[in-house]
């Protein structure tokens, strides 16, 4: 199913399985569980660009989470570097579909929000190396100008692109993407994927970018990881070969593409079919979904949110 | 609303620019041409401005002209004496802040109210963010928070008044106390409602609860805790007057009630103006803090989605 690349992968998910505990409600008292994940198993090389497509509910977010480490799995594991994943850390960052930007911040203070604090190496940047660092990250996605912008006063594609800035800007090995470009206009997506593009060629991050897009998914990933329907699972992991994509040529019209596309589409329309038939919907971030049991109203703010959902 | 004033005022701008705009405005120089229509755009701007000016300011111009000829012209002679005409009470307030009476008991009553406000801030917005952190700290003292929060302050005055005796410390207290509720409850609604995605984003990052706190809840909650601030700031003048006016030696309340008692209507009309005036500077104030932290609100509502 995988590929075997070099001694130690960046990424390698064994086995990973996660489950959520539905809270009980009046139609079941007793609560229940949802299994998000389940049997993961994949590796990801080091400077790969891997796309990761599903249907809705199949858990993406969730496996996405627990790279970050805002989750932790329920069986299995998820190493980096060979190395079990405690929580977050620096060595990864996560761009996000609504962008997450602070709203209180300009964008240079933005980038630079990740630059506070230690850094890998324990030393502290002053403020004049953070702005140089954000002034320089921001250049990178294409916003020079812009430091001194509220997020408010940026279109959603800028937006996206400080999110993007704030991710390099503490130099992570690996960015993980959710959904980053869904909310964008058509045109400003095609934009920012060769953006992206152009960015990981340039830096040699390791990328794991989930879509909803087949086109996105092929246009930009080194393979495609299908998930199933609920549970999700690995239906298969598409190997995608354009030859060299740095022309100006319509890639996308390319036969070998759309080959591709057609293959992705094929696997994934199938699970798709499934999960809508079973009415699966969104799996909510605390833990329930939609269509499995009625609920109490969108989980509040608390402390310990996240460890509590694992403990119980 | 403005457009009568604004028709008669840019209709008659550069010839005859009405009065009260614009006070000999190009007067003795022939300007060339360019010069004289900038100028014109100029004075029809300007006039258009103290066109809505003299409007905005129209209620309160009837409503002090009303004051000083009603009482003259209007009323019964008994009532004049506890009516006087607004250029009397002027004359009181002047004479009072000459003899810096007035000053006095200014001071005495900002003092107090800065003191209990100030307490009042500090302890709500800390005890805000442990209650709006800790769930369990919320169940347990939300009840009587409840019932507290709609106990009217006044009428607790007496308790207050009993138990701290009528000097100093009852009524910082019962500033405080009323300052209290608005701060901390706008502190909860505001950790409370920040964005989660936003609280993903710095865990996601990396960030210690505490830094996730200093860098993301705090000043995501700003906005909000100021707004309680400012309804504080009013409600802890309108205390503050009240208790002065049962018992104390200094400060307006006691001057409004000690010039009633003393038959100086005058004088208690003027302390009554000072303090609707200053009611008015803290208020505006206060809106300008606010204003001044939550700038980055603008279109927050669009940002997300």
């Amino acid at each position: 199913m995988t590929r075997g690349t070099g001694p130690t992968p960046k990424i390698s998910l064994r086995n990973v399985g996660k489950e959520f505990t539905v809270r009980p409600s009046k139609e079941q008292p007793e609560g229940s569980t949802l299994t998000a994940l389940e049997g993961i198993t994949l590796d990801v090389a080091a400077g790969e660009f891997i796309t990761l497509v599903g249907p809705s509910g199949s858990g993406k977010t969730t496996l996405l989470d627990l790279l970050a480490g805002l989750t932790r799995p329920d069986t299995g594991q998820v190493l980096v570097d060979g190395k079990e994943i405690t929580g977050p850390g620096r060595d990864r960052a996560v761009v996000f579909q609504q962008y997450a930007l602070f709203p209180w911040r300009t964008a240079a203070a933005n980038v630079a929000f990740g630059l506070e604090g230690p850094g890998s190496d324990g030393r502290r940047l002053s403020r004049k190396e953070r702005a140089e660092k954000a002034r320089e990250y921001l250049d990178l996605v294409g916003l020079s100008g812009f430091e001194d912008r509220y997020p408010h006063e940026l279109s959603g594609g800028m937006k996206q692109r400080v999110a993007i800035a704030r991710s390099l800007a503490y130099e992570p090995d690996i960015l993980l993407m959710d959904e980053p470009f869904a909310a964008l206009d058509a045109q400003t997506r095609e934009q920012l994927q060769e953006e992206l593009l152009r960015i990981w060629r340039s830096t040699g991050k390791t990328i794991i970018f989930i879509t909803h897009g087949i086109d996105e998914a092929v246009y930009l990933g080194q393979r495609v990881a299908v998930l199933s329907s609920r549970p999700g699972r690995l239906k298969q992991v598409v190997d995608i070969d354009l030859g060299d994509r740095s022309g100006d040529g319509d890639v996308r019209s390319d036969a070998v593409f759309v080959q591709h596309r057609h293959k992705v589409w094929s696997l994934l329309h199938e699970e798709v079919r499934k999960a809508q038939k079973a009415g699966h919907a969104k799996i909510r971030p605390d833990g329930s979904a939609p269509d499995e049991a009625p609920q109490l109203g969108k989980g509040q703010l608390s402390k310990g949110q996240l460890s509590k959902e694992r403990a119980a | 609303m403005t457009a009568p004033t604004l028709t008669k005022a840019t209709g008659g701008a550069p010839a005859a620019p009405p009065a009260a705009a614009i006070p000999a405005a190009g007067t003795g120089q022939i300007p060339p041409p360019r010069a004289t229509r900038r100028l014109a755009s100029l004075i029809r701007a300007g006039a258009r401005t103290a066109g809505r000016g003299i409007w905005a300011s129209g209620a309160i111009l009837l409503f002090l002209l009303l004051w000083e000829f009603g009482p003259t012209y209007l009323a019964s002679a008994s009532t004049r004496v506890f009516l006087p005409p607004l250029h009397e009470v002027l004359r009181a307030l002047g004479s009072l802040i000459a003899k810096g009476q007035l000053q006095d008991h200014l001071a005495a009553s900002l003092t107090r109210s800065a003191i209990g406000f100030g307490i009042a801030v500090v302890a709500a917005v800390a005890l805000g963010l442990l209650v709006a952190w800790y769930r369990s700290l919320d169940r347990f003292l939300n009840p009587l928070l409840e019932v507290f929060r709609n106990t009217a302050a006044l009428a607790l005055l007496p308790v207050f008044t009993l138990l701290l005796g009528i000097g100093e410390t009852s009524k910082i207290s019962i500033v405080a106390y009323a300052a209290f509720f608005p701060v901390l409850l706008n502190t909860i609604a505001g950790v409370r409602t920040v964005d989660p995605l936003l609280i993903r984003a710095a865990r996601s990052l990396g960030l210690s609860n505490f830094r996730l706190f200093q860098k993301v809840i705090l000043p995501s909650a700003v906005p909000t805790i100021f707004t309680g601030i400012r309804m504080a700031g009013t409600s802890s003048i309108l205390v503050l007057i009240a208790a002065e006016m049962v018992g104390a030696k200094a400060g307006l309340g006691y001057l409004i009630v000690n010039a009633q008692s003393s038959f100086l209507i005058p004088d208690m009309y003027a302390g009554i103006l000072t303090v609707a005036l200053l009611g008015l500077l803290v208020n505006y104030l206060l809106v300008a803090v606010e204003r001044h932290f939550s700038r980055w609100r603008t279109a927050v509502g669009s940002q997300s989605n």
